[in-house]
């Protein structure tokens, strides 16, 4: 008995230090962004007694910020829209079908997940040019979604899979379409699995500063992540407003994150953890 | 109606047209150029002349973009050949952009549509030509100068009476320095290309100036000189002055401590003060030569044609591009380079009244000396840059010697420079 | 079934799946093979000049390329072997720890969890912050904690950037194996574990005889996805050290040198889109043939419990 509260406390101990090292960093973080520059490079440490808010109004409106963070919006929600779509009609035909030919498309799909966009950045470069879709979000689009849809496929077409064959031959004695299946009957039932796909989708392509620094020209098509990158190169030296940047850029995800939690976890380990 | 009163009605109806036409879309565009640079430190200079372009040329609107100097050469690069690059482009002097003007992507300047460039003597013009054809592509804007740049202040509160004219008498300078209580020298290792400027600036007295450029360039003498492994010794004998944990310390934080007074010296180029003014626009600023190796060398200042103005060969604005690269080498602007951000402009007549920028006119004209790297050597790959700035950074912890640093920057040379090719 | 449905059915699979399949193989199979193919050919900056054989990876293997390739590959190896050892065992640690523990169990969750979804920019910027050797705060603790010798330029030296580096990556992305792991843990069946109590074994052997046996499948998902980041590390080495793996190349990579490769340099900005891809072939070569022997080598274990 004694042994086992004792190795729980121990448990405990482990996870309270991994949280001081999670959260002193971001803390340290969110102070310093409240800072004004010059005080910072005095007293790194000090509270900020006085909220500099400043700092974000610059981000902000020199930053350029919030053109950057609607071009994010944009890109990111294509992205999403394209990929629910494709991977719901590609997942529900791999799921629910047998045809020959399906285990073999199934397979090369999932190879497309060992493809890294950025391996393959220059013929996508000569390609999207050939194509015009360069400095284009459209073209940025379609890029991350044929990145993302092997997975986003792979979650689906699991999820459609264990849904009840049953249902499929009531709706089709009922008269329904194959498309009306799909539709009416069973996509209301995957939902758990479209929100996973949105979130595991989602937030690499919101982080993403790579594929813009190469595929985006146009200053102002620039994404937040990719925006960031410009920012530091003006503002260097000036701590506060650096930080105060950080702050912004990442915020968006932070409050989805610690609102949606439980998804976000189920979301992003989904990849990984079978069924 | 009579036909011959149709025609003569459509024939007046198309005389209307035509002449209208053209004068309403004058009228009523407005072109917009973009314009790109890699000095993000000289961003509200340049908008604040920008305004100045657009008021004596109304109608033209110019987007000025600065890019991370790390990144300008890849984003430029990607740019021009995805056909989305700028129109009017700040082009890296020498070979710095070979590569991009072998490719056809800058279009030929001419003294017609340029008379700035007849101004220019030959070798200002040689930093903005192309690298396989010498054909003109940019208007060089600025020449840099290398040199030591001090603390006034501080060195009167130190006990420095006379500035250092010997290596010597600079080490000297910094142990009284120190003494005080102040570091002796803001430079430090985080950064590849400081070192390397660093080096540009201190070596040349110890390599043998121009005429160790000229011999290496002609295949004379190698990198192994023995004046040249000194040189890069003396990098190297700089870290014990720079600050504690220096490896660590990057070219901002760097120049920080020179900027908020901490340090006394900071060795580098020009263009270095208006940033420092940028950051403490109370601190004064001296500078001097960097001294010579010991009282029977020669004093040397490294100077070369640093960035010039570009336009790109597929730009659909040229008429507005060309105003705006002929604004860029009027005597106005040059004037303004030198007086807000301590430029050296390239544009003559231009009066220099900043003290330290006119020390440093007028040694550059005296005692100038090619930056060997930059002027000599940045046409293929390996460029020496490319093995010196990781190379220094080695250096100044020990991590190699300066005889195998030569040797390394030789055998990168010699794999593609033809009068070095087969020499060690 | 009806021709009438397998007719309806293979128009389905028209219009659903191969809008899907065509995306793919436009976007990811097309210009993955396109990679390969460049690296036969000789380039003048972004044209495509004439067949060259094998010629690019004679240059790859060739000096000034070898030096840099041959280091690129070590750090990443070590990359593969540290993460491997810390990052999965701290993972576990953290997941077994949170299965243990019932005490703020959904707040663990969070914060454990909450560095996986920040930006690699964002998170390179912060500790670049952190560990700057004059203003930032580690140093200044170091110090203040009275073993100012410990107060490196981690970043800037040499020998400590890419363990720094590796650091800074297990911060990040521990959470990821954690839940994992603990995912794995809870889908354990408790009966197992509750009548190994009731026989009297100690935690400590439930551990390594039925727990630990039972995440074989969770642990082949994390040492494939392991590999596969750790040869394709980039975004937080670029981030930190730039695509010259600042400080003298101590933390270049593969993927580092490619992007050098591909796009050029600050000093001279010629790149070389030839030696580019055939790096890019031996990359994909290399983590293709991990992924998929590590993937068969662990499934066998899988089965065999």
């Amino acid at each position: 008995m004694i042994k086992l509260l004792a190795s729980r406390t121990f448990f405990q101990s482990v996870l309270i230090i991994n949280s001081l090292i999670v959260l002193l960093p971001v803390l340290f973080l969110f102070n310093s962004s409240l800072r004004e520059s010059n005080e910072f490079a005095r007293t790194p440490f000090a509270l900020a007694r006085d909220p500099f808010w400043e700092n974000y109004q610059r981000v902000w409106s020199e930053g350029e910020f919030g053109s950057y963070f609607i071009n994010s919006l944009v890109i990111t929600g294509g992205s999403l829209i394209l990929i629910l779509i494709l991977a719901l009609g590609a997942g529900f035909v791999l799921g629910r079908y047998t045809f020959k030919g399906n285990n073999i498309i199934f397979a090369f799909i999932l190879t497309g997940m060992l493809v890294p966009a950025k391996l393959a950045i220059l013929p996508l470069f000569i390609q999207l040019k050939w194509m015009n879709l360069l400095d284009s979000r459209l073209g940025l689009i379609l890029v991350y979604t044929s990145a993302a849809l092997p997975a986003a496929i792979f979650i689906m077409s699991g999820f459609f899979k264990s849904l009840p064959t049953d249902l499929d031959n009531a709706a089709r004695i009922d008269g329904a379409s194959e498309f009306k299946l799909l539709s009416k009957v069973l996509v209301p039932l995957v939902r758990p699995g479209m929100a996973i796909v949105a979130i595991y989708s989602a937030i690499p392509i919101w982080n993403d500063f790579f594929l813009p620094l190469v595929f985006l020209q146009s200053p102002e098509k620039k994404t937040l992540m990719q925006g960031l990158t410009v920012f530091f190169g003006q503002y260097a030296s000036q701590w506060g407003v650096l930080f105060a940047g950080l702050c912004l850029a990442a915020l968006p995800l932070v409050v989805l994150y610690l609102i949606l939690s439980e998804q976000f976890i189920k979301g992003l380990t989904a990849g990984a953890v079978k069924g | 109606m009579k036909i011959s009163k149709i025609r003569g009605l459509v024939a007046a109806l198309f005389a209307a047209v035509t002449v209208v036409a053209p004068g309403a879309s004058i009228a009523s565009a407005n072109t917009e150029i973009t314009f790109w640079s890699w000095r993000t430190e000289d961003k509200a200079f340049y908008e604040s002349q920008i305004k100045l372009f657009e008021a004596k040329n109304p109608g033209i609107t110019v987007k000025f973009t600065p890019y991370l100097n790390t990144e300008y050469n890849a984003i430029v690069a990607t740019a021009l050949t995805a056909g989305k690059g700028p129109d009017v482009i700040q082009m890296r002097p020498y070979g710095g952009m070979a590569n991009l003007s072998d490719a056809g992507n800058f279009m030929p300047l001419t003294t017609a549509e340029v008379p700035a460039l007849k101004k220019l003597p030959a070798g200002i013009l040689a930093g903005a030509q192309g690298y396989k054809d010498k054909k003109q592509y940019g208007l060089p804007y600025a020449v840099s100068a290398l040199g030591v740049m001090y603390n006034p202040d501080i060195l009167e509160k130190a006990g420095v009476r006379a500035l250092p004219q010997t290596w010597a008498q600079l080490q000297t300078a910094f142990n009284k320095v120190k003494k005080a209580g102040f570091l002796p020298l803001g430079n430090a290792g985080g950064n590849g290309p400081a070192l390397e400027q660093l080096h540009a600036t201190v070596g040349p007295t110890f390599y043998g100036g121009t005429a160790f450029f000229n011999d290496v360039v002609a295949g004379k003498k190698t990198f192994t000189d023995k004046g040249y492994v000194a040189s890069l010794k003396a990098v190297a004998d700089l870290a014990k002055w720079m600050p504690a944990n220096y490896q660590g310390i990057d070219y901002n934080t760097a120049r920080g401590l020179f900027a908020n007074e901490k340090a006394a010296f900071y060795i580098g180029g020009n263009y270095e003060i208006g940033y420092f003014r940028s950051l403490n626009p109370s601190i004064t600023i001296g500078w001097f030569p960097a001294p010579k190796a010991n009282a029977g060398a020669k004093r040397y200042v490294g100077t070369w044609a640093d960035g010039a103005y570009a336009i790109n060969a597929k730009t659909t604005q040229k008429a507005a591009a060309l105003k705006l690269i002929n604004f860029l080498g009027t005597k106005e602007f040059g004037q303004a380079l030198v007086d807000e951000i301590a430029f050296i402009p390239t544009a003559p007549y231009v009066k220099i009244n900043d003290p330290a920028v006119k020390e440093i006119n007028r040694w550059r004209t005296t005692l100038g000396t090619p930056f060997l790297n930059v002027v000599g050597f940045r046409f293929e790959n390996p460029t020496s840059s490319s093995i010196l700035q990781p190379g220094f950074q080695k250096l100044i912890v020990g991590g190699t010697t300066p005889e195998q640093l030569a040797k390394d920057v030789q055998t990168a040379v010699a794999s593609w420079y033809a009068p070095q090719k087969g020499k060690s | 079934m009806s021709s009438a449905l397998r007719r309806e059915q293979n128009r389905t699979i028209g219009t659903l799946l191969i809008p899907a399949l065509a995306v793919i193989i436009i976007f990811t199979t097309v210009p993955a093979l396109t990679t390969l193919s460049y690296a036969f050919f000789s380039w003048d900056g972004f044209q495509r000049n004439t067949f060259a054989g094998f010629e690019n990876f004679q240059k790859l293997f060739a000096y000034p390329y070898l030096d840099q390739l041959v280091a690129a590959l070590r750090h990443n190896t070590i990359a593969f072997v540290v993460i491997m050892t810390f990052q999965t065992s701290l993972g576990l640690l953290f997941a077994y720890a949170m299965f243990r523990v019932k005490r703020g169990l959904r707040f663990y969750r969070v914060v454990v969890f909450l560095p996986v979804i920040f930006s690699l920019v964002v998170v390179g910027y912060l500790w670049q912050s952190l560990l700057d050797p004059y203003y930032g705060p580690i140093n200044q603790i170091i110090t203040g904690l009275g073993v100012p010798d410990l107060a490196k330029p981690w970043l800037g030296d040499t020998s400590t950037a890419l363990p720094t580096l590796m650091f800074i990556n297990l911060w990040r992305w521990v959470g990821f194996p954690a839940i994992v792991f603990l995912a794995g843990l809870n889908a354990i069946n408790s009966e197992y574990i509750e009548a190994a109590r009731i026989d009297g074994a100690s935690e400590g052997q439930i551990f390594r005889k039925i727990i630990f046996p039972l995440l074989a499948p969770s642990l082949t998902i994390i040492t494939v996805l392991t590999f596969i980041g750790a040869y394709e590390w980039f975004d937080l080495p670029f981030v930190i050290g730039g695509s010259n793996g600042s400080p003298a190349g101590a933390t270049d990579t593969l993927a580092l040198m490619f992007y050098r490769l591909s796009f050029g340099s600050i000093d001279s900005g010629a790149n070389n889109v030839g030696v580019g891809s055939a790096l890019g072939v031996l990359i994909f070569t290399l983590v293709g043939l991990g992924a998929a022997f590590g993937s068969a080598l662990l499934r066998r274990r899988e089965v065999e419990q």
